[in-house]
């Protein structure tokens, strides 16, 4: 339908949910929200074909989708909330320590504004325990910035979300998971996927600091995100009510069975053939 | 024995069947033994010996083949038109069953509603009792009705009033104060679904107002469904009653009104009744017991809790609802379940089981142009498919036993909706259609760059360069042509 579908290998973790071939998943019959945003579930410039469906990962989206004449949008959850369904259980939370920051990152058409080196002084004043930096496929192939982080901490990347079905890494979501997982708190300077996935692993999440910019961004969001989720702004956010609201985000009370979701995505035993 | 008054209708025989089923007949068993009856306009047979095998009776009819059959039965009848009764005509009861409209006949006056009770009142003896069965011209049944009963064009209808008869009342209200203008004390009122011509339900307004709200418009729509099975209506009637039920206005909505009242003095007895009624062939009373609890199973009708939550789009209630209905009662119908809590119970034990209530489900979603939370899915096999896997059944595609849907009412607004359904869908597949044909013009243009970049660099150096030489010499050629 749309490569968006395969961004982060997220069509290949619900074939796996679904009990299909995670390598090869079938075609999905629709368009499935490929990050969290606050708009429609469609990612930028996403050609839409009328009567498909949307599947977002919220009731909320939906509401919003609906709004702006999106009528197909069809709340499933988060992909990454189907990876925690069927991935090994968690590790003791004894093992796990300090803080993995996702900075605010650009991709192919709009590159990151701001400064790093100042970023990076802030958090280190802020977190107390060792901090992982996660940057994405876009920074971290940039030598000069990645170099700026790798002064400071420990700098990893959890593969490249791929373009037009190439070159996905379908790991993306699990290395994610791995790595959540082996840290106590998980923080932005932007509310984002990375975060509310934080939360969902079981990390404390907060989003502080220079919130930074895109070219060409329109910031009104970005401030009307921060008037929306007070409750996970901040340094040290109180973890209870911040891990809730991220998993309504998330859409978690509303995952479906595997043979829900494959009647939803088209994937029905007789159509699971059609490759995507 | 046949006594014709005058008026009386050589040759006629009534368009519509008469009042009659299990109800009115229950009704008119709890007159006193003994007592001289007056059943005036046509009534079932079978209602009509009943009553005379326990009492005296007398029919008056304007039909005079009906009169010949019913003095074949070994009746008394008077035959004619109400307004031939006389100051000598007096009953200890009166049965108006099939209410006022066809009292009176094409000849002599024509009584409206307030002159026809009056005539039946004064055809009661001091101490009489009247049970009356008063249409609502505002009730479910008139609301749904695709046809306007003024535009009644039938033998029957020569002075079709409907709305337009002033003096009928338009409430319970009213019609207790009307028939305390005609010095007849109410004893009794029931509003009756789903016709008045057989009602199935009967319940008193304070049963309406304090018993379980959610019990009697389950009831009331279980009654409408019956009667509305592939039947035309502007709307679903179903919906209708319940709503009205529940939300207060059961009573000023109901088809019928049904009254029993005295005229002065008051009557050693009158019948003692339940304030609630069920039945379509045996009758159920249905009283709260002395505890106040009602008998009648708690909860909410599944098929609106269901649209309800999809409406919501509350994607966990649909599946709580669809999980614990399979798991409880798989071959009942979502308009036989009531829900209370967890607790699934079936309202009518006697509706006969079906393999494909999931289906039917889909098919109401569908049909009934409701919002659901897969918006996508519009046709029915797919929905079934995702209600199937909603409901945590094992399996993937259920296979759809053959066989019809479950008969529903035939409704104008939800043929409208999938008319606009259907059209929405045309509407998307063109513009997917249009959308492929420029994609593919795309990929086309792109492919036959791609087909010359592979044949420009495909092969060996050999080779290309026979073909760079022999492409140059070619356009060489035509040159030189075109000059010459």
């Amino acid at each position: 339908m749309h490569h968006a579908n395969h961004f982060y290998g997220h069509a290949h973790v619900l074939a796996e949910y679904c009990g299909l071939d995670p390598e090869h998943p079938p075609r999905i019959e629709g368009y499935v929200q490929h990050g969290w945003n606050v708009v429609d579930g469609l990612g930028l410039g996403t050609p839409y074909l009328p009567g498909k469906p949307i599947f977002v990962w919220s009731e909320q989206t939906r509401r919003r989708a609906w709004s702006m004449g999106r009528r197909q949008a069809t709340v499933i959850g988060a992909p990454f909330l189907y990876l925690l369904r069927f991935a090994p259980p968690p590790p003791d939370p004894a093992t796990r320590a300090g803080t993995i920051w996702y900075p605010f990152h650009g991709w192919e058409s709009q590159q990151v504004k701001g400064s790093h080196r100042r970023q990076i002084d802030e958090i280190m004043a802020i977190e107390t325990g060792p901090v992982t930096f996660c940057l994405y496929w876009n920074e971290y192939r940039n030598d000069k910035v990645r170099a700026e982080y790798e002064k400071a901490g420990r700098v990893i990347c959890h593969g490249y979300r791929g373009y037009m079905w190439q070159d996905t890494d379908i790991k993306f979501l699990h290395n994610q998971l791995g790595e959540l997982r082996a840290h106590r708190r998980v923080a932005s300077n932007r509310l984002s996927s990375a975060v509310f996935y934080g939360a969902a692993a079981g990390c404390e999440p907060a989003v502080y600091g220079d919130p930074m910019h895109l070219e060409r961004e329109d910031r009104a969001v970005a401030e009307r995100i921060r008037r929306q989720w007070p409750e996970l702004h901040g340094e040290r956010p109180e973890p209870a009510a911040a891990r809730r609201s991220a998993l309504a985000e998330l859409g978690e009370d509303y995952l479906a069975s595997p043979a829900e979701l494959r009647a939803m995505l088209g994937w029905s035993l007789d159509r699971a053939a059609v490759p995507a | 024995m046949i006594r014709l008054i005058g008026g009386e209708m050589p040759g006629w025989n009534e368009d519509r069947p008469p009042a009659g089923g299990a109800l009115y007949g229950y009704l008119a068993d709890r007159l006193p033994a003994g007592a001289r009856v007056l059943v005036a306009g046509p009534h079932e047979h079978a209602l009509i010996e009943a009553l005379a095998a326990r009492t005296a009776v007398t029919c008056l009819v304007r039909s005079q083949p009906e009169a010949e059959r019913l003095d074949a039965a070994g009746l008394d009848v008077l035959c004619g038109t109400l307004s031939k009764l006389t100051e000598a005509d007096r009953w200890d009861a009166v049965v108006a069953f099939d209410g006022v409209g066809r009292l009176c006949s094409v000849e002599g006056p024509q009584y409206d509603w307030a002159e026809c009770l009056r005539a039946l009142r004064n055809a009661l003896l001091p101490g009489g009792l009247l049970l009356l069965t008063v249409e609502n011209e505002l009730g479910v049944h008139r609301l749904v009705d695709p046809a306007a009963a003024t535009a009644a064009r039938t033998d029957d209808a020569w002075r079709s009033l409907g709305e337009f008869d002033d003096s009928m009342p338009g409430s319970p209200a009213r019609l207790t104060d009307r028939l305390a203008g005609e010095e007849l004390t109410l004893d009794w009122l029931g509003a009756a679904w789903p016709s008045p011509a057989a009602p199935t339900l009967i319940a008193t307004p304070e049963a309406l107002r304090t018993g379980p709200a959610d019990a009697l418009a389950a009831a009331a729509a279980s009654a409408v469904a019956t009667a509305y099975a592939n039947r035309p209506a502007l709307s679903d009637p179903r919906r209708l009653a319940a709503s009205a039920v529940r939300g207060g206005i059961g009573a000023e909505l109901a088809a019928a009104w049904l009254v029993i009242a005295h005229r002065a003095p008051r009557p050693a007895a009158t019948p003692a009744l339940p304030p609630v009624l069920l039945g379509d062939g045996q009758v159920r009373e249905v009283a709260p017991g002395p505890d106040g609890a009602w008998p009648l199973p708690a909860g909410r009708l599944l098929e609106e809790l269901l649209l309800g939550a999809c409406l919501r789009h509350d994607l966990p209630t649909v599946r709580r609802l669809l999980t614990g209905w399979m798991a409880a009662l798989p071959a009942a119908t979502p308009d036989n379940v009531v829900v209370a809590g967890e607790t699934f119970t079936r309202l009518d034990p006697g509706v006969p089981a079906r393999a494909d209530v999931l289906r039917g489900f889909a098919s109401t979603l569908l049909t009934g142009g409701y919002a659901h939370p897969w918006p996508a899915a519009t046709d029915l096999r797919t929905l079934t498919a995702i209600l199937h896997g909603a409901a945590g059944l094992p399996g993937d595609v259920p296979a759809i036993p053959p066989g019809e849907d479950p008969p529903v009412p035939d409704s104008r607004r939800e043929q409208q909706e999938q008319m606009r359904a259907l059209r929405r869908l045309l509407a998307d597949a063109d513009a997917r259609a249009e959308l492929y044909e420029r994609e593919i013009a795309k990929r086309d243009a792109e492919l036959t760059k791609a087909r010359v970049q592979i044949a420009t660099f495909g092969g060996t150096f050999g080779y290309r360069m026979a073909k760079l030489g022999y492409g140059v010499a070619r356009k060489a050629r035509q040159r030189l042509r075109k000059r010459a």
